[in-house]
């Protein structure tokens, strides 16, 4: 009949079946049809076939979608928290950023998203934004007069131009182009995104400056967030947290292979002093300023220090918990 | 999987029924779209995500490049570009043998690559050079014939708004390589065209067109620079780097609205029309795009273009075989459906079965498409390009059929040489490094 | 003039200037970089939001004018009447496509997006003006539709 046994959740991205988070995503579908003896199976939908990551976020709010991966910045149109996740030299490193994002601060952010009908689930690793161009980077002064192609986000922006540069839109599709013939100067991302986009074929330049750590984040739609028992959303959770577990696994193979074959085809990696990017950018924090909430997550997300956090976490954890419960 | 099977049932033939009775094709995408969404979704989430689909579906900086184009060619509508045009290529091509209906393919060439519409090139050169043949004893459905089949060419040959749909349709194809990919295909056919038409003229001792004095020729050949320019400008600006693919469709728009003022063929007071005529096409691409773009959905959630290539595999397992199958089956499609829908319905389709299967090149593919559904743009019953073609010739479409046959071979035979021959259209893109 | 000629005559001004905005819009992001060096930050998120809305409002006015594409080979081998009845019928089920996909589906979107307080990420405007056009140019389509019904209806009738 119509009224089926098992429990199929549609998972869209934007991604090619060969990235790390795809391939997360198919361990969390396999798990889960373990976990749960059969009950849930998802059924994953790569490539921006159902829409991007914006359009994603929108159809898991109409309904049509239960459960989609975007980046934080595509969620900064819809939850404002993800926002602070775009700002420069947020996090220290990579371990400040899991600490930061396993910790209370990354659940209480994630859970954000309820009232708009987009809840997190988990964050998964996407590394570092690093620039890349035709010429060489190694001081924010080397930006001075260099278009670099961002994403289309005021944060985006004011980081660059902060750092000298002159931010210019063009949209992803048309970038190798606009590269190759120089319409653009640069461009930033992760190595990943950097080599299978072939965008190195174009850039010789990779300068390891770190500006971003914008982690991706996998959402489910509160719709069908609401119609799991109790159970089943205790097995998707443990098969969610499995599969962050294999991500960051996969997502480190993938950023060592990504930059040894770009070096491999001729770019130079640059390693720089990461802290005149990071006194250059000062000024992109003021746009937050008057805002009290962002502020106050901006602060304790930069005291979180990996090694205290790691004592307070477990107590930190329960009394949210509560907290949620009593919502 | 049995719910599944059912919205493939729904899909198909609510589709044939609506286009069937003569509802708008965007209609028809629309609403067996969505009335094959009700299969698996509520109403609300499935209104919503049609309204949704539709209106990002126009959320592409690349598809900005059509209404572009279309002004564009608007702009350059007016006779006076395409009598220089004509006059350039008879001195290019005129002495040859059946001098004038060489130039008449040469001119729809020219005109096609500037304007971008197989319409436009129609009209505007069968208009001038329909009574021209004719004077010179030219059968007229002769005429017509290799005006409208000649005036395909332009699709092919940049900058063409098809490709750029096919960009779109392909998920993100690279515009500018697509463009240089369509040079080769675009004037071949040209060639082949003329080769038709000059074995006919010779046969029927048609006369060739009277020497052009030097002198004469130089002239002309300057009256038709600034219109050729345009093809400098936006080509070259986009290899040279000065500007995206989509930014020249812009720069286009200027230099021909330049253009056509410096000519008085255009004034400020005739430009509200222009844009309003610009907008009638643009809406009309736009709603089909959208509808299109909703169905391209509903197709992939319900693992449609899979199940197909699926099908299609079983078949055969030679290339050679597959990539024949799928050239028929655009062939048959062309009859029935216009350019735009095809491109954005069977792209999704047959694309990844090219490419994984096949090892095509997206870009060769896609040039294959339009090669292909160019012949769909002159058969009856759909034929936009071919109506168009009948009613500046004042003839019926069946007068045309049959002095059309040697045009759909010639048509066919490049069509299969590019098919198989990757060549023709990568190695310019390869030259420059696409 | 009429009220469909006055609803025409309006939508052709609003095309227009949507239209010649974008074009001024493109125009200004190639000469941003070159003549003054400072790329414009919004010219490319400004550009597809004019997008949809001259592809939306411009769907529309082409219905006004029924010029859409279709296949009519069916209904130019029927007799005027019967031709006049099928049209009654193809228009009602573009009211269908309107009413159902453009102006419910698509007024709950918009519905969404303002009770969500989405933003888009450059021009930081609320999504639900970018979508208004959806439900906007389905109102426009069910009245051309009416409007062609009521003139097929008087056609049947006075033969
Ligand atoms: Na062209
Ligand atoms: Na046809």
């Amino acid at each position: 009949g119509l009224k089926n046994d098992v429990k199929v959740l549609k998972l869209g991205h934007a991604l090619d079946t060969k990235h790390s988070v795809h391939i997360a995503m198919e361990y969390m579908g396999k798990r889960l049809e373990e976990i749960s003896g059969g009950k849930m199976k998802v059924d994953i939908y790569p490539g921006g076939v159902l829409g991007s990551e914006r359009e994603s976020l929108e159809l898991l709010q109409l309904g049509s979608l239960d459960i989609t991966k975007v980046s934080a910045a595509a969620l900064e149109g819809f939850v404002e928290e993800y926002k602070v996740f775009g700002l420069p030299y947020i996090f220290k490193s990579k371990e400040h950023s899991y600490s930061v994002l396993d910790g209370p601060i990354g659940k209480e952010v994630l859970s954000k998203g309820e009232k708009y009908w987009l809840q997190g689930l988990c964050f998964y690793d996407a590394g570092a934004r690093s620039f890349y161009s035709s010429v060489p980077i190694r001081k924010p002064e080397d930006l001075a007069g260099l278009k670099i192609r961002v994403m289309s986000s005021i944060t985006s922006f004011a980081m660059v131009r902060a750092m000298g540069g002159s931010p210019t839109p063009i949209s992803w599709g048309e970038l190798y182009t606009a590269l190759q013939g120089k319409v653009v100067d640069g461009a930033e991302n992760n190595p990943p995104s950097f080599y299978l986009s072939h965008h190195y074929e174009v850039c010789n330049y990779y300068t390891l400056n770190e500006h971003t750590m914008i982690p991706d984040v996998l959402i489910m739609s509160t719709h069908a967030l609401k119609k799991l028992t109790d159970q089943e959303k205790e097995w998707l959770t443990q098969a969610v947290e499995e599969s962050v577990v294999v991500q960051r696994k996969e997502w480190m193979k993938s950023e060592q292979e990504a930059l040894e074959s770009v070096e491999k085809e001729g770019v130079k990696i640059i390693k720089t002093d990461k802290q005149p990017f990071i006194d250059a950018v000062q000024s992109v924090y003021d746009l937050y300023e008057d805002n009290q909430e962002l502020s106050s997550l901006i602060q304790r997300i930069q005291k979180a220090d990996p090694a205290l956090l790691k004592k307070e976490e477990a107590s930190d954890a329960t009394t949210l918990q509560e907290e949620t419960k009593q919502n | 999987m049995e719910l599944d099977m059912l919205g493939i049932v729904v899909l198909i033939f609510s589709f044939i029924f609506f286009l069937v009775i003569g509802t708008p094709i965007a209609y028809s995408i629309g609403l067996s779209a969505v009335a094959t969404m009700l299969v698996s979704f509520d109403t609300l989430p499935a209104f919503s995500t049609m309204a949704q689909r539709m209106a990002t579906g126009l959320e592409s900086f690349s598809l900005l490049a059509i209404p572009f184009f279309i002004l564009a060619g608007q702009l350059m509508n007016s006779g006076g570009i395409a009598m220089r045009l004509i006059e350039f290529a008879k001195v290019i091509v005129g002495r040859l043998p059946g001098g004038l209906a060489l130039v008449n393919v040469t001119a729809n060439m020219l005109f096609g690559a500037i304007s971008g519409s197989a319409a436009a090139s129609a009209s505007a050169i069968g208009t001038i050079m329909g009574p021209r043949m004719e004077k010179e004893g030219y059968e007229k459905s002769f005429s017509a014939a290799l005006n409208v089949t000649s005036a395909t060419t332009g699709l092919a040959i940049p900058p063409s708004n098809i490709l750029i749909v096919y960009s779109l349709a392909s998920g993100g194809a690279s515009i500018a390589a697509l463009f240089l990919a369509g040079y080769l295909p675009g004037i071949l056919t040209g060639v082949a065209l003329m080769l038709v038409a000059a074995v006919y003229a010779h046969k029927k001792k048609y006369p060739i067109a009277e020497k052009v004095p030097f002198r004469f020729a130089v002239k002309k050949f300057f009256d038709a620079i600034p219109s050729l320019m345009m093809l400098v400008v936006v080509i070259g600006g986009i290899i040279a780097g000065l500007f995206t693919a989509t930014e020249a469709a812009a720069i286009a728009v200027v230099y021909s609205l330049i253009l056509a003022l410096i000519y008085k063929e255009v004034t400020v007071k005739h430009l509200p029309q222009i844009i309003v005529n610009t907008v009638r096409t643009t809406g009309m691409v736009m709603l089909l795009i959208a509808a299109s773009i909703g169905l391209s959905w509903v197709m992939s959630f319900e693992n449609i273009p899979e199940t197909v290539s699926y099908a299609l595999l079983s078949l055969s397992s030679d290339p050679f075989v597959i990539l024949l199958i799928i050239n028929l089956a655009l062939l048959a499609v062309g009859i029935f459906m216009d350019m735009t829908p095809a491109v954005l319905i069977f792209t999704p389709i047959f694309l990844p079965i090219v490419t994984s299967q096949l090892g095509l090149d997206p870009i060769h593919f896609g040039i294959i498409m339009i090669l292909n559904l160019n012949v769909g743009l002159v058969t009856p019953p759909v034929g936009a390009v071919l109506f168009i073609g009948c009613s500046v010739a004042k003839l019926k479409i069946q007068d045309l059929v049959k002095p059309l046959i040697p045009f759909y071979i010639a048509m066919f035979v490049v069509l299969l040489l590019v098919t198989f021959i990757p060549e023709l259209s990568l190695w310019i893109p390869d030259l420059f490094g696409y | 003039m009429n009220l469909r000629q006055k609803i025409d005559k309006l939508l052709e001004i609003f095309l227009v200037v949507l239209m010649s905005t974008l074009v001024v819009d493109v125009v200004w992001q190639v000469a941003s970089r070159y003549i003054f060096s400072n790329p414009s930050s919004f010219t490319d998120e400004l550009a597809v939001f004019l997008l949809i809305w001259v592809g939306m409002a411009g769907a529309a006015y082409v219905k006004g004018k029924n010029e859409h594409l279709a296949i009519d080979i069916l209904p130019d081998k029927l007799t005027p009447n019967r031709k006049s009845r099928l049209l009654i019928f193809i228009n009602f089920l573009i009211i269908l496509f309107s009413l159902t996909i453009m102006v419910v589906g698509g007024t709950w979107l918009v519905y969404t997006r303002f009770q969500m307080g989405q933003v888009s990420s450059a021009l930081q405007v609320p999504i639900g003006y970018v979508y208004m056009i959806v439900p906007i140019s389905g109102l426009l389509m069910i009245y051309y539709s009416l409007d062609d019904i009521s003139q097929l209806i008087k056609t049947i009738k006075s033969n």
